[in-house]
């Protein structure tokens, strides 16, 4: 069988050239034809497995959905929103292997939009998963600061919660302190997001803010159980041991089945009565509590010597365990408390106190977490110290 | 080879009229005649190439797209029963066409070019396009392990070789055409225009000439430029970050090159072991050849691997983002030679470009992992040596090394990792010519008892030269200055038979020992000897052209001078008819190597 082409094209240049053109014109069209018909069927494929890949997500079948979000892309290649999700899958499959991928899908998305605040997100949550602060810190402020296509203050407010929450995860509490900030400085007016906010404090050690954030929820909704207890703890954590009783004592009101504050209530007591340094008290009260915390540390000192085996009556060398050497101390120190009316001893309160606060000190390292009394004097002596310094 | 070329005038008579003799109907028209020579018309026919090649590209990658998403479905299915039903019927169905309607489309597209370039006049049936188009679009989307690129290249060539017979062009350019054809082909379909520009360079053509350059080039970007139009300029990849920092990793990738070479070399020998073998067994097997590859690649996929089904592209994509551990990637490198060898031989139709980068993709990034396993200290991404693997596979396998460098290059769009490609190419390119004396497209051609020249063959041949067949400078230069009395004296005690003159002020001539004797029994000898020779002079050589062109003078003239380059009138020889010859007898060498 001999296929041949009738000779149909005449023989001069010019019209060789016309009929060539309007041959290729003819061709594009039918192509383009062709083309589009093709693209719609892939398109409209492609939207189903699209579709599949988002149920296997939510689904947390990651595997599936990446195989889906695949194909989805073999039918529309160039889809943003198939390239976003199928990234998105590849990141939180937690196969490290595959964030290469996922990355690789975000930055050329990335180079089309850099302004995309999804993406950027996406790209942060990849770098996160690396433990890549700089790189995460940079996607995280292109997300809040770009393009959202729907809600754009709330999801500006969640990328930088979720930008601290991934600095205080990797311990960088600076800079997440300065997020926290700049938080609270553009938060929505209700009691939720300064809750949220006041936990984030909470995680920073930025007791201040913490209650701060409290106090704004307890102005917009004065009768928050959960805002008193807050600000209770808050207040108690930062040393403020009078406005912790305030709110803790409310917080126990509200809500009576809160044993978390009561017992936090009850702490605080015990350091109101028993820290010597308060203000308002007079001389005869401020020497009546350090000889009372001199001999409750004498008795923790014992409990924690019977503890670990340790008889102070026949110990050989203070190097052998360091509380031999408190309890020395301890006896070195108890002549002065004779001395502590002299108004010359102005000094002698501090001196006391600190042998105190030693005791307290290495025996909660040695014997762990003390209770009542000796929990109070050991929060006194930590308040001080921070006072100090 | 060469005249076959030339692109001047062809030595053999022409047997259709040529565009010259165009008639002109119209006035308008015959005005615009005087435009277009055959050079432009031929230019601008390689634009028409490109743009009906690309579309045909275009459609031939739906029509790959379509089969495999209606008999393999959109989504990859492991332990299902289409993986070996589907290829094993599709093979059956490929067999049947191949066999009673496309004959002539057995075999790689780029030996029926070059046989086209180089014995069929540029003849390409345009039944073999569309062969090619329906059989390999059956056989790559049901999932032969094969690629598109190959069938790509032919169609090009076959439409532009239709198109130029059609359009009844010299024989001359109709020779050009399929090499014209095929760069756009392979252009459209690697999206890589400078990559098939050289391919067909280094593969087809099999040397530079500047001729053909022109035209190749504009039909390659003008295919790219369709396809790019409707199917996107996204490269085939999505390039991952690509580093090189430190010039001891080197060694890292000579070993990957070392690696490639060896597996092309296995890959090589196994095509060329089997396919003489298939093809010797009775014909009634030849229906069922390509469903038994077609069952096995089956089997493999329905194993576990249904990623060497196919051209792999989506598998290599995810092989440079690292989706696989070292021992997937390797496990898939050896599936995948061991399927495109099934497919290839059992006469399948599609190409092994596709899958030559599969097995390099996988077995650069197996070799990676493994080195980085070893030494933690080395850089390179599993992306960095999956790419530069590629390249390896294309140096040894296909022994194209310029275009492994190039396609790397183009494909990934950086050039930073340009010299870990070229060291790993070279050795991969070098172990792969010392272990297999013939590349894998002349091994093809010559099984099926062709022997068509390679650009490989023609960079070992030594190129003789005239300083190669060169006699001393003759004791006896005449000057044309001197009388020729003078002259007939200073040659009374030569025994040569012709002198070469020095003409003033430049320039040589030639008489002989008679003419001189002539001229001073003629009572000549107060006359100059310049004054009485012919006025034309005698042509010269240089010592560094080809001997070849001494071929053109050493029979009208017994002496040739070869004089040097920077001056005319030093000698540094001469050349004679019998020196020549001589040279060339004792270069001898049998046709076919």
């Amino acid at each position: 069988m001999s296929w041949s082409f009738p000779k149909l094209i005449p023989r001069s240049a010019p019209v060789i050239l016309l009929v060539l053109t309007l041959a290729a014109v003819t061709g594009f069209a039918a192509v383009s034809h062709l083309v589009a018909r093709y693209n719609a069927n892939q398109q409209s494929r492609g939207r189903k497995l699209y579709q599949r890949g988002l149920a296997d997500s939510a689904a947390n079948r990651y595997d599936d959905a990446i195989d889906v979000f695949r194909a989805a892309l073999t039918c529309d290649p160039t889809n943003s929103q198939y390239q976003l999700s199928l990234a998105r899958a590849l990141r939180d499959s937690n196969d490290p292997r595959r964030l290469d991928e996922a990355e690789s899908y975000l930055i050329a998305l990335w180079q089309r939009a850099p302004q995309d605040a999804a993406v950027n997100l996406a790209l942060a949550r990849v770098a996160a998963h690396r433990g890549s602060i700089e790189d995460a810190t940079r996607y995280y402020h292109n997300a809040m600061y770009g393009v959202w296509n729907t809600d754009p203050d709330a999801n500006r407010s969640k990328a930088r919660i979720e930008l601290i929450q991934f600095l205080l995860k990797k311990g960088a509490s600076d800079k997440a302190e300065s997020e926290l900030i700049a938080l609270a400085t553009a938060l929505p007016p209700t009691p939720a997001a300064h809750l949220q906010t006041a936990q984030l404090f909470a995680q920073a050690q930025d007791y201040a803010g913490e209650l701060s954030q409290y106090e704004e929820v307890l102005r917009l909704d004065p009768s928050s159980s959960a805002a008193l207890a807050g600000a209770g703890q808050a207040a108690y954590n930062s040393g403020n041991y009078t406005s912790a009783r305030g709110y803790l004592q409310a917080a126990v009101n509200a809500n009576k089945e809160d044993e978390a504050s009561n017992q936090l209530l009850a702490t605080n007591e015990l350091i109101l009565r028993n820290d010597p340094f308060v203000g308002h008290i007079s001389d005869v009260e401020r020497n009546r509590r350090i000889a009372a915390a001199f001999a409750q540390a004498e008795t923790r000192l014992d409990e924690c010597g019977q503890q670990k085996g340790i008889d102070f009556n026949t110990a050989a060398t203070p190097t052998a365990s360091p509380l031999i050497a408190l309890q020395s101390l301890w006896t070195e120190a108890k002549p002065d408390l004779t001395r502590l009316r002299s108004p010359a001893e102005t000094d002698l309160p501090d001196a006391i106190m600190d042998v105190v606060f030693q005791i307290e000190q290495q025996t909660a390292a040695t014997c762990g977490q003390p209770k009542g009394v000796d929990l109070a004097l050991l929060l006194i002596s930590q308040k001080r110290e921070a006072a100090n310094r | 080879m060469s005249d076959s070329l030339s692109t001047s005038h062809s030595p053999l008579p022409s047997a259709q009229p040529p565009l010259s003799r165009f008639r002109a109907p119209r006035r308008l028209f015959s005005t615009l005649e005087g435009v277009f020579n055959e050079e432009v018309f031929f230019l601008i026919l390689s634009v028409f190439i490109g743009i009906f090649s690309g579309l045909a590209v275009v459609c031939f990658r739906l029509a790959i797209d379509w089969t495999h998403l209606a008999l393999l479905g959109p989504l990859p299915e492991t332990h299902s029963w289409r993986l070996f039903a589907v290829p094993a019927l599709a093979g059956l169905v490929v067999a049947a066409l191949v066999i009673h309607v496309f004959p002539t489309i057995r075999g790689s597209g780029v030996n029926q070019t070059k046989a086209a370039l180089f014995i069929f006049n540029g003849f390409i049936p345009f039944r073999t396009a569309i062969g090619k188009f329906i059989c390999s679009g059956i056989a790559i989307g049901s999932g032969q392990s094969l690629g598109p690129e190959d069938p790509s290249l032919q169609i090009g060539a076959g439409i532009a070789s239709a198109l130029g017979r059609q359009l009844e062009i010299s024989r001359e350019k109709l020779r050009l055409m399929a090499p014209v054809g095929a760069a756009a082909g392979l252009a459209a379909a690697f999206n890589a225009p400078i990559s098939a520009v050289l391919f067909v360079i280094e593969e087809v053509i099999g040397r530079w000439s500047a001729g053909i350059l022109g035209s190749v080039v504009l039909s390659a970007v003008s295919s790219v430029v369709i396809v790019r139009w409707f199917l996107g300029s996204e490269p085939l990849f999505r390039i991952p970050v690509t580093t090189f920092k430190r010039p001891t990793e080197l060694i890292a990738y000579a070993v990957l090159g070392i690696v490639g070479g060896l597996a092309s070399v296995a890959f090589a020998k196994s095509i060329g072991y089997l396919r003489p073998r298939l093809k010797a067994l009775p014909r009634w097997t030849q229906y069922f050849q390509p469903a038994v590859a077609g069952l096995l690649i089956g089997l493999i996929a329905f194993l576990g691997a249904p990623q060497i089904m196919g051209a792999g592209y989506d598998s290599m994509d995810q092989a440079m983002h690292g989706q696989y551990a070292w021992k997937m990637l390797a496990i898939l490198a050896v599936l995948k030679i061991v399927a495109t060898t099934l497919s290839f031989v059992s006469g399948a139709p599609g190409g092994m470009f596709a899958p030559t980068l599969f097995i390099g993709a996988m077995l650069g990034g197996a070799v990676g992992d493994i080195e980085r396993f070893y030494f933690p200290h080395l850089t390179g991404s599993t992306g960095t040596y999956v790419l530069v693997g590629m390249g390896v596979l294309f140096a040894g396998f296909l022994r194209a090394p310029m275009t492994s460098v190039f396609m790397v290059l183009e494909v990934s769009g950086n050039y930073e990792i340009i010299v870990p490609v070229i060291v790993a190419n070279t050795f991969s390119y070098l172990i792969s010519r010392s272990l297999q004396d013939v590349p894998i497209f002349d091994l093809l051609t010559r099984q099926d008892g062709l022997i068509l020249p390679s650009l490989e063959e023609d960079r070992d041949e030594a190129i003789l030269r005239v300083e190669d067949a060169m006699l001393p400078v003759p004791n006896t230069i005449l000057s044309a200055e001197e009388y020729v009395d003078a002259n007939a004296r200073r040659v009374q005690d030569s025994t040569e038979a012709n002198f070469l003159v020095r003409m003033h002020p430049t320039g040589w001539n030639i008489v002989s020992r008679d003419q001189l004797q002539r001229l001073f029994l003629e009572g000549k000898g107060e006359h100059t000897l310049g004054s009485l020779l012919p006025p034309q002079f005698l042509p010269s050589l240089y010592p560094d052209l080809p001997l070849d062109s001494a071929l053109r003078f050493v029979n009208d003239y017994p002496l040739i001078p070869v004089v040097n380059r920077a001056n005319s009138r030093k000698l540094e020889g001469v050349v004679s008819r019998d020196s020549v010859f001589k040279r060339y007898e004792s270069d001898r060498t049998p046709v076919g190597g």
